[in-house]
């Protein structure tokens, strides 16, 4: 598929998503929701290594939130099992990794006070679990 | 069925077989609903217990696993 071609699709895709309003699908679709559901505001990362809907959240906000979670889940499950570990520990662990790298200025975050905070242009203060 | 028994057996009894057989009718129905469980939206928001328990170590051990399971993950994480 030439480049052209491929600028064009997708320039198709977004506009057929919006006009149904369902950019947070397209996101999906595009394999990067849990970064669409941040960069939007609607949820943040929390200490425990999930998703976590900010404020009330829409149904579908909270839909796109649980299917990424279970997806964590089993993940963490996989790689807690193969390392002889919680799938706790493998989620927190994460979470430390998510803190530190992905949630960038302006998005939300939770450690383990429960407190929603909007991540500033400093790093997140790490839990001292995270080393 | 009945209700045609009990007409042969007595005309005037049509009736009170109709009503006896939309009991009848009416009956799973009823019991149907008595045995749904009732869910009803909790009015409290669940609370989400971010209380961590886990040693620095198992941290460091499982990073370099953690970091990977990230990068080929870009959907989920």
């Amino acid at each position: 598929m030439n480049r052209r071609l491929k600028l064009i699709l997708s320039a198709a895709i977004a506009v057929a998503a919006t006009t149904a309003g369902a950019g947070a699908s397209y996101a999906m679709l595009q394999g990067d929701a849990a970064a669409a559901l941040r960069s939007g505001g609607q949820a943040g990362e929390q200490a425990d290594g999930y998703l976590g809907v900010v404020g009330s959240g829409s149904a579908d906000v909270r839909s796109q939130v649980d299917a990424v979670n279970i997806k964590r889940r089993a993940y963490y499950t996989d790689l807690a099992a193969k390392r002889g570990a919680k799938i706790e520990e493998v989620a927190a662990t994460t979470a430390c990794e998510l803190f530190r790298t992905k949630v960038a200025p302006g998005q939300y975050y939770r450690l383990p006070d429960g407190v929603w905070r909007q991540r500033d242009s400093a790093p997140i203060p790490l839990p001292g679990y995270c080393g | 069925m009945r209700a045609a028994i009990l007409t042969r057996l007595r005309p005037g009894a049509t009736q009170g077989a109709m009503r006896w057989s939309r009991l009848l009718l009416a009956a799973p129905v009823l019991l149907g609903s008595a045995g749904c469980v009732q869910v009803a939206a909790p009015d409290k928001p669940i609370e989400i217990n971010l209380n961590i328990n886990i040693r620095q170590e198992v941290v460091v051990r499982l990073q370099q696993d953690v970091k990977e399971l990230i990068d080929k993950n870009p959907g989920v994480f």
